[in-house]
């Protein structure tokens, strides 16, 4: 026998699959939110689903509207951690502002700041999709819609989120009116018409929408100041 | 008292035992070597006049300006070593330009007093390297005329960092004589043009030379327009035509 007959091969090697963990830093807890201005109105809804990315639901009651000022709100969906850093971030200055200027600051001067603030983070954006809603200097009902790296724009309606799609078309075709020649009555909404169409379109939105539901809050922005309410969406 | 002074009045952040910092009190004093300016506040505006020192005929008087811009709403007459206001100018302008930048609005008027006695209080800091040090006060007096949603409004600031708002005042080398005029003369319902004709009157007052053209400056900054203007040679004329006697 020849020792050479022993000779072993060496075995293949084994491909293992190397798995990285890596640092997911945003998560989508999904959500609606959407405003309507009128010339002395302004009316904003946001659902209260916080979903965990997928089909799960964390909260039936997570707030997505704050009041930043007696004449302004600001509604955000997209990440909840982010929006509240954002929020913190909003009321400290806000304070501050207070303090050094001897007064609130503005809805069109929030709506400014929001936007520095967002683009300040532009390499690292805080995963939000807001709305700054509310009524300015001269009582005019205002919104202002964001992407999440501060671009802004100031609009009589809009809606960010989940159900965006859902709704934007709706707005744009009830409140814009948009390649309508023939209109029944004023163009513009009353405030009781916007209010019972921002119901409506938050719930169409739950219908589809599997991120968007539980409860809706409806805020409404006069020179009264911001009268908020709950309203009820479908919990499934 | 003299004893008494030579002990504390070298340091900028020492107080004497009566409880009084000199180097501060001495700025005040450079305030009062300055030439006369005058502002008067009304319903519809603020007005400010200056008075410029001519030293020489060979003098390029266009190359003195006392009334300068901060912002569109804002402006400012100065006395006293008046190449200090440069820094407090400067100054004054970035932080409005900034808030234009955050807030897309012109800044309030009292918060940009505020943010200019801030800067005039840093003498007695103690910076770090590479960090600007104040070496002294500001010997220069600003009077700080501007209107925004709180109406028209004049300020005075001071070495001291001290701010005060006035319905009328005088500060520079005549100032105690036309702020008399001014105690006598001002009214409320005073109109825009009659407190042009108040600030210019009692400047010519104080002034040892005839008020021309040439050796005053007016600036008016209205409610209506909300945007300052300062007077050209014609407009400035036309003024002066009106005191006549």
């Amino acid at each position: 026998m020849m020792m050479d007959d022993l000779k072993l091969t060496a075995l293949p090697e084994k491909e293992v699959p190397i798995s990285h963990h890596r640092f997911e830093p945003y998560v989508d807890n999904g959500g609606t939110v959407l405003a309507v201005a009128g010339s002395n109105y302004c009316i904003v809804a946001g659902d209260t689903r916080m979903s965990d990315g997928g089909y799960g639901i964390q909260t039936r009651h997570y707030t997505k509207v704050f009041k930043l000022t007696d004449k302004c709100v600001i509604a955000t969906s997209g990440m909840q951690a982010d929006t509240i850093a954002l929020r913190k971030r909003l009321d400290t200055q806000l304070r501050q502002y207070e303090r050094d200027h001897g007064k609130s600051m503005s809805t069109p001067a929030i709506a400014q700041f929001l936007s520095n603030t967002l683009y300040h983070k532009r390499f690292f954006p805080f995963y939000t999709f807001n709305l700054v809603a509310g009524v300015d200097e001269d009582g005019i009902g205002c919104v202002w819609t964001y992407d999440a790296v501060g671009s802004h724009e100031r609009v009589r309606f809009s809606s960010q989120g989940s159900g965006n799609q859902l709704i934007q078309p709706l707005l744009d075709n009830q409140v814009g009116k948009f390649n309508q020649q023939i209109v029944d009555g004023p163009r513009e909404l009353s405030a009781e018409q916007a209010l019972s169409l921002v119901k409506d379109a938050i719930t169409s939105a739950g219908e589809r929408d599997i991120y968007t539901g539980d409860f809706a809050d409806i805020v409404t922005i006069d020179q009264k100041g911001v009268h908020f309410e709950k309203f009820d969406l479908k919990l499934d | 008292m003299f004893l008494t002074r030579s002990e504390y009045d070298r340091g900028v952040n020492t107080f004497s035992p009566e409880g009084r910092l000199f180097q501060v009190e001495y700025a005040l004093e450079a305030i009062k070597l300055g030439s006369t300016s005058i502002g008067i506040q009304c319903e519809e505006g603020v007005v400010l006049v200056v008075e410029k020192r001519l030293t020489s005929t060979l003098l390029e008087p266009s190359s003195i300006q006392k009334v300068v811009e901060i912002d569109y709403h804002l402006i400012c007459a100065m006395s006293g070593l008046t190449a200090d206001s440069r820094t407090i100018i400067d100054h004054a302008r970035i932080e409005t330009q900034n808030h234009r930048f955050n807030y897309d609005e012109p800044m309030g008027i009292e918060s940009t007093v505020q943010s200019i006695c801030d800067l005039a209080l840093r003498f007695g800091e103690n910076r770090k390297d590479g960090e600007e040090r104040m070496s002294r006060p500001f010997g220069v007096a600003l009077l700080i005329a501007g209107v925004d949603e709180r109406g028209p409004q004049l300020y005075h600031s001071d070495p001291s960092g001290t701010f005060t708002q006035y319905h009328a005042k005088a500060i520079g080398a005549g100032s105690e004589g036309a702020q008399t005029t001014l105690q006598e003369k001002y009214s409320k319902t005073l109109s825009l043009q009659e407190t042009i004709q108040l600030a210019l009157t009692t400047l010519k007052q104080v002034m040892e030379e005839a008020v021309t053209t040439t050796n005053v400056e007016l600036a008016v900054i209205s409610k209506k327009e909300k945007k300052y203007k300062i007077y050209n040679k014609e407009e400035l004329e036309a003024v002066i035509a009106t005191l006549g006697q």
